[in-house]
């Protein structure tokens, strides 16, 4: 009875023993397998994180919302390249470009001797098939009626009205090649495993779940510019490790948000790690839903604006990486079209606690005896901010609002919870205030237009996804719709400042700072870098100048 | 044979009601798909290009019964759809490509914590009092009560960047492939020594624990007494007589643990970069992917009343008493 039991207990001690044979035999062998691939300068990959992916799928279809990084930044470029650090365009398949008299018609000239990575010359009908996909798939670009190949090397885009903004959205969709997605069944389904790119980094060498490593072009048109041996890209499930990775020196580039960057990394090798955060992201706003009383009044809006300490929003809660926002409502990446006289002489956007004050108790919103404000119809005049749970630097913004509004009596709670929930909210219009992104394009067209345009504005229970705070603005509509229908920069020019004006007369949203575009680098493997000095690109690892970094960094000779 | 019947009723019946949940819940949840992918691409979509989404996803309207029952017949024939947050692969090559790192990770984990958990329990109650006995069970609950999160951090900057053991991050070191080559299985082997010896670390405590007091109470029990007293040597009194009586509460939790392996160790995914079902689940939940989170939930349930019910079935074999009543 008892013997049977028995090799089921020698197997358990086997057992045992193997697990531990096993650790002790990776003990062992730790020495051989740790950098195995970093030997010999010239091959060693251009190493970058992606901090917000736990896997990766092998999906280089650009049509796919999930598509594998560096998709259209490395493997498929686009016509032109804008960028907002410095605001120069880059001539990239184009060479030139140029619209009609009406404005209706838009010509691209494609370059001269772009091959893809097959072997296929670029030719127009490549644009027409872009087009053609990207509109039934993922849709957008309803002021396009149909893009034309007129020969070989030409594409005129018919818009079926005027509209300024078209020629960076088609300029800067990147370009897929016709004769092989014509070939493919269902472009929405397709994985696209081995894709065909006119980009300078196009093949697969390797595929793994956690790491890829994608091979220079063989029939790149810049050949000159494809230093880079390779790009590995690394799979993390969370800022902390790429953080880690990024400290340790073992990837190149870091485009993640990393907290107290100048101790956490530039202070492991500060003659080789940088950072570079320029504000050319998103403004961030403070918005108030202006369907909900008090909020649908300007002098509200603009006493609470008062209200905010900036300077300590921008040095504690964004670690000074950042800079107070201006009345103009334009993020840093509209520098060259924001009206400086009025910058210089904004008024509610400057801190002033007893204007605030005097601005409240003058449109009517009396001080209690216990020092808080009542609305008009005698409820107690309270604000609740709404933001993401885990965004961390925008509770610390709320927190500070909520610290500012109580010295001009207004009782303001900040309400985290998770961000599909807080969006949720901003989508159907029950929200109270939150802490928003806004619309980041080449052209202010689209940030005034999410602000303060009428076209935007849907009443509160139906569902949107722009213009959360609901705020329209007639004048604003007429300002807009003369902006997309003239091509004149100087015109459209005078435009902005009008809407910047407007924007300042309205405060539809109150701004706060514009967004970083977080980026930094280390330059013991790689040189050439983009800085503050050299703004020929931003850091990001996920915007049209990607490539732009990509076709300038060169290995460390030694 | 009838009690494994009726087993296998109940388990049946569990089934149903998880499948449900598991249908039911993730609908209640605010917003949809394609929000909450446009609120965290942060306006870079625009709203045409979400409508555009909804229908490329096959975000249906039908009403709630009518895709019920689609998902029950779903559920039996194995389709599980297409993931949304990873469109366009299908949620079961999501699965595969993870669940092996999974079982791997927790599987190896969760053996070598339980054998060395219980072997630790048996001596510790067969010599009361003695040093294993007061020191080890404080210790292991000391340790076992840290944050999971900051101990393996902490275990991570120790052994992996100050004196530079153990590699940081991955299964595997980034370049190479899988195969079943010997240099890269002992470097499967050497990624896999971080994050399996801090869930030992953190779970041995519980294990040591409850089978040093079933073994506590066992050796009280009569037939210690008459097994000492017919002279046998002590090592076949402790765990032919004593320990194989205390073992069956930790088959159950066994069972229910190894159950559970496969729905992923999160934070040990997170901290250590390890590829795995967990991180799939949670992005899963943050993106509501349907199908996804269903898949996954569908195959955590699958494990844990498929070992149950091998549990069970054991439990037939190790107590004579299931059998009887």
């Amino acid at each position: 009875m008892m013997t049977r039991y028995r090799p089921a207990r020698r197997a358990a001690r086997a057992l045992a023993l193997a697990l531990a044979g096993t650790l002790a035999l990776a003990a062992c062998g730790s020495g051989g397998s740790g950098g195995g691939t970093d030997d010999g300068a010239s091959d060693v990959p251009l190493t970058i994180p992606r901090e917000d992916m736990g896997t990766f799928v092998r999906n280089f279809n650009p049509f796919s919302p999930n598509v594998a990084p560096m998709t259209q930044q490395a493997v498929y470029e686009p016509m032109f390249i804008y960028n907002p650090a410095d605001g120069s365009t880059t001539p990239w398949l184009a060479t030139e470009w140029s619209a009609s008299d009406d404005g209706k018609e838009l010509t691209f000239s494609l370059r001269d001797g772009v091959q893809w990575s097959d072997g296929e010359p670029l030719v127009a009908q490549d644009v027409v098939t872009t087009f053609e996909l990207q509109k039934e798939l993922l849709g957008g670009f309803d002021y396009l009626d149909k893009a034309e190949a007129v020969d070989e090397a030409t594409v005129v885009f018919h818009l079926n009205r005027v509209y300024s903004p078209a020629l960076y959205e088609l300029g800067q969709q990147i370009i897929i090649p016709d004769h092989v997605w014509s070939q493919v069944d269902d472009p929405s389904k397709e994985a696209n495993e081995s894709p065909v790119g006119t980009g300078p980094y196009t093949e697969v060498l390797s595929f793994e779940s956690q790491s890829f490593d994608l091979g220079p072009n063989p029939s790149y048109w810049q050949p000159e510019k494809q230093k880079i041996p390779s790009i590995r890209m690394l799979a993390f499930a969370g800022n902390d490790g790429a953080n880690l990775a990024a400290a340790n020196g073992e990837v190149d580039w870091a485009p993640q948000f990393i907290p107290n960057i100048e101790q956490a990394f530039v202070a492991k090798n500060p003659e080789h790690n940088h950072y570079w955060f320029p504000p050319t992201g998103a403004m961030i706003n403070w918005q108030l839903n202006t369907t909900k009383a008090p909020y649908d009044d300007v002098d509200v809006r603009k006493a609470l604006s008062m209200a905010i300490d900036r300077q300590q929003i921008v040095d504690v809660a964004m670690q000074g990486y950042t800079y107070p926002a201006d009345c103009t409502g334009l993020s840093g990446g509209y520098d060259t079209w924001r009206d400086q006289g009025l910058a210089d002489s904004c008024e509610w956007t400057q801190r002033d606690v007893e204007a605030a004050n005097a601005l409240l108790d003058e449109a009517g919103y009396a001080r209690g005896g216990d020092g808080n404000r009542t609305l008009k119809d005698g409820s107690p005049f309270t604000v609740t901010i709404s933001v993401g749970s885990t965004s961390s630097d925008w509770l610390s913004v709320a927190e500070i609002i909520t610290q500012n509004l109580a010295e001009v009596g207004v009782q303001a709670s900040v309400d985290a919870p998770d961000w599909s929930a807080v969006v949720a909210g901003y989508e159907d219009g029950s929200f109270d205030s939150g802490i928003v992104w806004s619309n980041n394009a080449p052209t202010p067209y689209q940030f005034y237009r999410g602000a303060m345009s009428t076209e935007t504005v849907k009443p509160a229970g139906e569902q949107t996804f722009e213009n959360y705070h609901r705020f329209g603005d007639e004048q604003a509509d007429a300002l807009l719709t003369e902006f997309a229908a003239t091509t004149d920069l100087d015109a459209q020019r005078s435009i902005v400042d009008e809407l910047q004006a407007e924007f300042d007369a309205k405060a539809p949203v109150i701004p706060l700072f514009p967004g970083p575009e977080w980026g930094a680098f280390t330059d013991v493997r790689f040189t050439g870098w983009p800085t503050e000095e050299n703004p020929y690109a931003t850091l990001s690892t996920r915007a049209p100048t990607t490539v732009l970094v990509l076709t300038t960094l060169e290995p460390v000779q030694g | 044979m009838r009690f494994v019947l009726r087993r296998l009723g109940f388990y049946l019946l569990a089934f149903w009601v998880s499948v449900t949940l598991n249908f039911l819940l993730p609908r209640f949840m605010p917003g949809d798909p394609v929000s909450r992918m446009f609120a965290r691409s942060q306006s870079r979509m625009t709203p045409e290009q979400i409508t555009q989404l909804r229908h490329l996803f096959g975000l249906d309207d039908r009403p709630l019964w009518q895709q019920y029952l689609d998902y029950l017949g779903n559920v039996f024939t194995g389709e599980m759809g297409v993931s949304i947050s990873r469109f366009p692969t299908p949620v079961v090559e999501v699965i595969a490509g993870q669940i092996g790192w999974t079982v791997l990770l927790g599987g190896t984990a969760l053996l070598i914590a339980v054998v060395i958990g219980n072997l630790l329990g048996i001596l510790a109650a067969w010599r009361r009092g003695g040093f294993l006995d007061s020191m080890l069970p404080p210790v292991l609950v000391f340790v076992g009560s840290f944050p999971y999160f900051w101990l393996a951090m902490g275990a991570l900057y120790l052994f992996g960047v100050a004196l530079g053991w153990f590699p940081l991050r991955h299964a595997f070191s980034a370049g190479s492939s899988p195969d079943w080559t010997g240099p890269f299985v002992s470097d499967v082997a050497m990624h896999l020594v971080l994050p399996a010896v801090t869930i030992v670390v953190v779970s041995i405590g519980g294990w040591m624990l409850a089978m040093r007091n079933t073994m506590i109470a066992t050796n009280a029990e009569d037939y210690i007494v008459m097994a000492e007293a017919k002279g046998l040597r002590p090592g076949r009194i402790m765990f032919r007589y004593a320990a194989r009586n205390a073992m069956l509460p930790a088959v159950t939790s066994f069972g229910m643990s190894l159950g559970f392996v496969v729905g992923g160790a999160l934070l040990t995914e997170v901290v250590f970069a390890y590829p795995g079902v967990g991180y799939q689940l949670l992005a899963a939940v943050q993106g509501l992917d349907y199908p996804l989170m269903q898949g996954i939930f569908l195959t955590i349930t699958a494990a844990v009343l498929l070992v149950n019910f091998l549990v069970d079935i054991v439990y037939v074999r190790l107590d004579p008493r299931v059998r009887v009543s």
